[in-house]
C-alpha cells in the first residue's frame, strides 16, 4: 500500500472549484484521497503550481501515419537525440521522435493522458502497440470513420441506427475510443482524384454530402451514449476563404448532452483563413470565435502554429498534396482501403512567410477571443502546427501581452494589416490555462467519470507540480519563467507515482489505453449481419474475424462501457 | 600553435576512431579531449603522441598536423570554424561535416562524405575522394551551402548531391550520380563521369572530360566558352533537369563527347 501526501501545494483544480488555494493533497494506491497515515511519504510543494496531469485532447503520436513520418524523416532523427540514462531509453526526433521520446517528453512537461487524433481502424494493431511503447501516458485513440463505406451508405440511406451500429462495433473491434472525422468524405473522394470543397459537394460513387455525413454521426454517437463528442477536422483545412465552411459547420450543430459538448472542432487555425489566395490571406478568426461563442454546443482546439521545423500529417490526402506542390519536397500519400486514406509532408513554418505568420496569429487569437476557456483547449494538432514541446511557450504567449508583442515586431510587417492580435489586450490567468490544458480536456472527451483532469477525492492520482508560485510571480511580466516552469515539472504524478521529477524520467512506466465498447441490442450486432459480413468478403483483404485488435494488443486496457439507445 | 598527433600502434587497427573533437579550437584551451575507439571513451594521449609548440591566442592560429594511420579516424574538423588541419597520409569518413570556416588540407586519399554538409571553409584533399564528396545526408533536402572542395584526383558516386552553395572542383573523374539533385553551387568535374545532375534545380555544372549517358531531360542550350586550368574551352550548354523545371546548368566540353551525349 503506497502513500502520499502533498503539503503545502498551491492548487487549482477547475473541476472541484479550486482556483488557487494552499492546500494538502493525501494519495493512496494511485487515487486521490481524504487523508493518509502518519507513515506517508511527504512531498513538500512549497506554494508551487499543482494541476491535475495535463491531457492532450489531439495530437499525433502513435500509428502508421506518425511511423512513416518516422521513417521518410531520417534528417529530423538527427535532432533531439538523448543518451540512455537510468531507466531512459535512448530517444531521438524532434518532430515525429521515438515514442519513448514523446512520452518522456510529455511527461516531463506534466502530461499524464494523450488522445491519438486519428487511428485508421485497419491499421489499429499497429497504433496499440506503440501505445504499449509510450509507457508515461494513458492513451486514447479517435478512430476514422471519414470515408467509411458502410458509414457512408447508411447516411445515404438516412439510417442513423445503422450508422451507430457501425461505429459500435469498429469501435470495440479496434479498441478506438472515439469518432474522428477528417475531411469528411474529402479522403473518399480523394481515392477518385477529387475533393469536397464545400460541406454541400457531393462524394463521388456515394450521393452523400459531408454536412450529411457530419449530422448523421453527431446524433449515431449520441445514440451509442458514447463518452467523447464527434471530434471533427472540417472540410477544406489549409484553403484561403474556408472559414465559411467552418462557419456553416457549426451552424449544423445541434446542442445533444447537457454533461459535454456536441461537437469537437479540432486545429481551429487551420480553418479560420480569409480571403481567396495564398497572397491575401487574412484571419476571420473574430467571425470564428464568434460563431463558438454563441454555439455552447461545440468545442474547438487551437492547432496552434509556431515557427521552425516540423512534419504535418493528417488522414486529409488531399490537403496533403496541396501543400506538396507548394513546397515540393518529400511527400507520403496512403490510403486504407474502405476507410479512409492519409498524408505527410516536413514544412518549416518562416517568419518570413507572411502566410505562416498569419496562421500563428489566428491560433492565438482563437485561444483570446473564445470567452470561455473550457471549449477551448491549447493544443497545436502535434506535430502539424509544431511539436508538443512548444505548449510552454504557446502559455507564455497567452498569458503576456508584452511577449506577444515582442514576437510580432519579429514577423513580417504586412502581418498586422491581416490579423486583428496586435490589438487584443487579453492575458489568460493561471486558471484558464488550468482549463485549457486539463481540465476543458477531460470534460470534453467525457472522461472525468474515471477520474481524469481533478484533484477531488476518488480521482485518479495524476497530478503535476510546476516550479511556478502563483503567488509571486507575475505571467505577464515575467513570462520566460512561466516558459520554463511548465516546460518541466518538479514532480510529474501518474497514478500515486512519481514518474518524473525535474526534467529527469525516473520510472519505466506502465500506461494504460482507453477505449469504449457501446453494447447495443441485438438487431444492431454486426458481427452477424449478413450485409455487413458481405462486405469483407468481397472488399476487404482481410477476413471479418481477423479484424478485431486483440487483448494481448492492449495490456492494461481500460474499457468505459456504455448502452446504447438503440 | 602547432599540435602534431602522430598515431600510437594499436592492437586492433581496424576498428574506427570518432574524432570529432579534432578541431582548431578544441585545442585552444582543453586539455582534456576525448575520442571513441569502437564504444570506448579514449583520452586522446592513448591515441596519439602529441606534441604542441608554440603559442596561440585564437582557434585561427591553431594548427592541427594529423600523421600515421589516420584512414580510419572519422569525423575529424566536425563543426570546425577556424584554423587549419592538415593530414598527412589518408582521412577516414566525414572529414569537415558541418564545417563553417577554416581549411583542412588532406594529402592523401578522402574517405566517403568528405566535406558533407559544409557551410563555409576550404577542403583541399589531394589524393582521391570517396562517395557523397561533399555531399548532402540522408533525408535533408540541402547539402553543402558554401566554401570549396577542391580534390585534386577522382571521387565516387553521388558527388556533390543535393549541392545548395559554394564551390565543388573534382579535377580527376567522377563516379556515377554527380551532381544529382543540385539546387545551387558549382560543381567543377575535370574528367569523366557518368549521368551527371539528374533533378537538379539550380546551380551549375562544369564537365570537361567525357559525360557517359547524358540523361535525355536535359535539353540542348547552345554553346558557351569556359576556362578551365589555363586552357579556353568551347562547351555546350543544357539546362535542366527538365522533369524538374529545369533551372539548372549543365556544360559539357566539346570535341570529346562522341559518345554518350549526342
Amino acid at each position: 500500500m503506497s502513500e502520499f501526501l502533498i503539503r503545502n501545494a498551491y492548487v487549482i483544480d477547475p473541476l472541484s472549484g479550486i482556483k488557487g488555494e494552499i492546500m494538502d493533497i493525501a494519495i493512496r494506491n494511485g487515487r486521490i484521497v481524504e487523508e493518509v497515515g502518519s507513515n506517508a511519504e511527504v512531498i513538500d510543494a512549497d506554494h508551487c503550481l499543482t494541476l491535475p496531469g495535463g491531457i492532450d485532447s489531439h495530437s499525433h503520436v502513435c500509428g502508421t501515419k506518425v511511423n512513416f513520418g518516422r521513417y521518410m524523416s531520417p534528417e529530423d532523427m538527427r535532432a533531439g537525440r538523448t543518451a540512455r540514462k537510468g531507466v531512459m531509453h535512448v530517444t531521438s526526433g524532434y518532430s515525429v521522435p521515438t515514442t519513448f521520446g514523446n512520452s518522456y517528453r510529455y511527461s516531463v512537461m506534466g502530461y499524464t493522458t494523450v488522445l491519438e487524433g486519428a487511428m485508421a481502424p485497419l491499421e489499429a494493431r499497429h497504433t496499440h502497440e506503440e501505445f504499449t511503447a509510450t509507457p508515461h501516458q494513458d492513451m486514447l485513440a479517435n478512430t476514422l470513420f471519414d470515408g467509411n463505406w458502410s458509414i457512408m451508405e447508411a447516411v445515404r440511406e438516412k439510417d442513423m441506427k445503422r450508422a451507430a451500429a457501425v461505429v459500435a462495433w469498429t469501435l470495440s473491434a479496434v479498441k478506438g475510443f472515439a469518432i474522428k472525422l477528417t475531411n469528411p468524405g474529402g479522403t473518399e473522394a480523394w481515392g477518385w482524384g477529387e475533393d469536397v470543397h464545400s460541406i454541400q459537394d457531393q462524394v463521388p460513387h456515394f450521393g452523400v454530402t459531408p454536412a450529411e455525413i457530419i449530422q448523421t454521426m453527431i446524433r449515431a454517437n449520441e445514440l451509442l451514449n458514447l463518452p467523447h463528442s464527434v471530434h471533427l477536422h472540417c472540410n477544406a483545412l489549409g484553403v484561403p476563404g474556408n472559414y465559411r465552411t467552418t462557419l456553416d459547420t457549426i451552424d449544423l450543430v445541434p446542442d445533444l448532452n447537457d454533461k459535454r459538448q456536441s461537437l469537437y472542432l479540432t486545429h481551429l487555425q487551420f480553418h479560420s483563413y480569409g480571403g481567396s489566395t495564398w497572397k491575401d490571406i487574412s484571419s476571420k478568426s473574430e467571425d470564428i470565435a464568434r460563431a463558438v461563442n454563441n454555439k455552447p454546443a461545440v468545442a474547438i482546439d487551437m492547432g496552434q502554429i509556431m515557427f521552425g521545423r516540423t512534419t504535418t500529417m493528417t488522414a486529409d490526402g488531399p490537403m496533403e498534396f496541396k501543400l506538396y506542390m507548394l513546397h515540393h519536397n518529400k511527400w507520403s500519400n496512403h490510403d486504407v482501403e474502405l476507410e479512409t486514406g492519409s498524408g505527410i509532408i516536413p514544412v518549416y513554418y518562416s517568419r518570413k512567410s507572411l502566410v505562416n505568420c498569419v496562421m500563428w496569429a489566428i491560433g492565438l487569437e482563437l485561444a483570446l477571443l473564445v470567452k470561455d476557456p473550457w471549449r477551448c483547449m491549447l493544443s497545436t494538432d502535434n506535430p502539424n502546427g509544431a511539436p508538443f514541446v512548444k505548449y510552454p511557450e504557446i502559455i507564455a504567449l497567452l498569458m503576456s501581452r508584452h511577449f506577444r508583442e515582442n514576437e510580432i515586431a519579429l514577423l513580417d510587417p504586412r502581418t498586422a494589416h491581416y490579423v486583428p492580435l496586435p490589438a487584443i489586450d487579453r492575458e489568460l490567468d493561471w486558471y484558464d490555462i488550468a482549463v485549457m490544458t486539463r481540465a476543458g480536456q477531460a470534460k470534453a472527451l467525457g472522461i472525468t467519470g474515471i477520474g481524469k483532469g481533478s484533484l477531488a477525492p476518488g480521482a485518479e492520482a495524476d497530478i503535476a507540480i510546476y516550479p511556478l508560485k502563483p503567488e509571486s510571480l507575475d505571467p505577464s511580466a515575467e513570462y520566460q519563467q512561466v516558459m520554463a516552469g511548465f516546460g518541466k515539472t518538479r514532480y510529474t504524478i501518474k497514478r500515486g507515482r512519481v514518474v518524473a521529477r525535474d526534467g529527469d524520467v525516473v520510472v519505466e512506466g506502465a500506461n494504460s489505453t482507453i477505449w469504449t465498447r457501446a453494447t447495443v441490442p441485438p438487431g444492431y450486432d454486426l458481427s452477424v449481419d449478413p450485409e455487413f459480413m458481405k462486405k469483407f468478403e468481397q472488399y476487404y483483404t482481410v477476413r471479418m474475424s481477423n479484424y478485431p485488435v486483440q487483448d494481448v494488443y492492449l495490456p492494461r486496457g481500460i474499457c468505459i462501457p456504455t448502452e446504447a439507445s438503440l | 600553435m602547432r599540435v602534431i598527433l602522430r598515431t600510437k600502434p594499436r592492437k586492433k587497427p581496424f576498428i574506427p576512431i570518432e574524432a570529432e573533437t579534432i578541431i582548431p579550437q578544441n585545442f585552444l584551451r582543453k586539455n582534456d579531449i576525448r575520442v571513441y575507439e569502437g564504444n570506448k571513451e579514449r583520452r586522446l594521449e592513448e591515441i596519439f603522441y602529441i606534441t604542441a609548440e608554440g603559442p596561440a591566442v585564437s582557434p585561427d592560429q591553431v594548427e592541427i598536423v594529423l600523421s600515421g594511420e589516420t584512414g580510419n579516424i572519422k569525423r575529424v574538423g566536425e563543426y570546425m570554424n577556424a584554423g587549419r588541419i592538415v593530414v598527412e597520409g589518408d582521412i577516414g569518413m566525414h572529414c569537415g561535416n558541418f564545417m563553417s570556416a577554416g581549411e583542412i588540407i588532406i594529402k592523401g586519399n578522402a574517405d566517403a562524405w568528405l566535406g558533407r554538409e559544409m557551410r563555409g571553409g576550404t577542403i583541399r584533399c589531394e589524393g582521391n575522394a570517396g562517395h557523397y564528396c561533399a555531399a548532402g545526408y540522408r533525408g535533408e533536402k540541402r547539402g553543402m551551402r558554401g566554401g570549396l572542395v577542391d580534390v585534386m584526383g577522382s571521387a565516387g558516386d553521388f558527388t556533390a548531391e543535393y549541392l545548395s552553395g559554394g564551390e565543388v572542383r573534382i579535377h580527376g573523374d567522377c563516379g556515377d550520380l554527380p551532381g544529382v539533385e543540385m539546387r545551387g553551387g558549382t560543381l567543377t568535374i575535370g574528367g569523366h563521369c557518368h549521368r551527371p545532375c539528374g533533378n537538379m534545380t539550380g546551380g551549375t555544372c562544369m564537365v570537361f572530360g567525357r559525360v557517359y549517358d547524358l540523361l535525355p531531360t536535359f535539353r540542348g542550350a547552345g554553346n558557351e566558352e569556359r576556362e578551365y586550368r589555363g586552357q579556353r574551352c568551347q562547351m555546350m550548354l543544357y539546362k535542366g533537369d527538365t522533369a524538374n523545371r529545369g533551372k539548372g546548368s549543365l556544360l559539357v566540353k566539346k570535341n570529346l563527347n562522341r559518345t554518350g551525349t549526342d
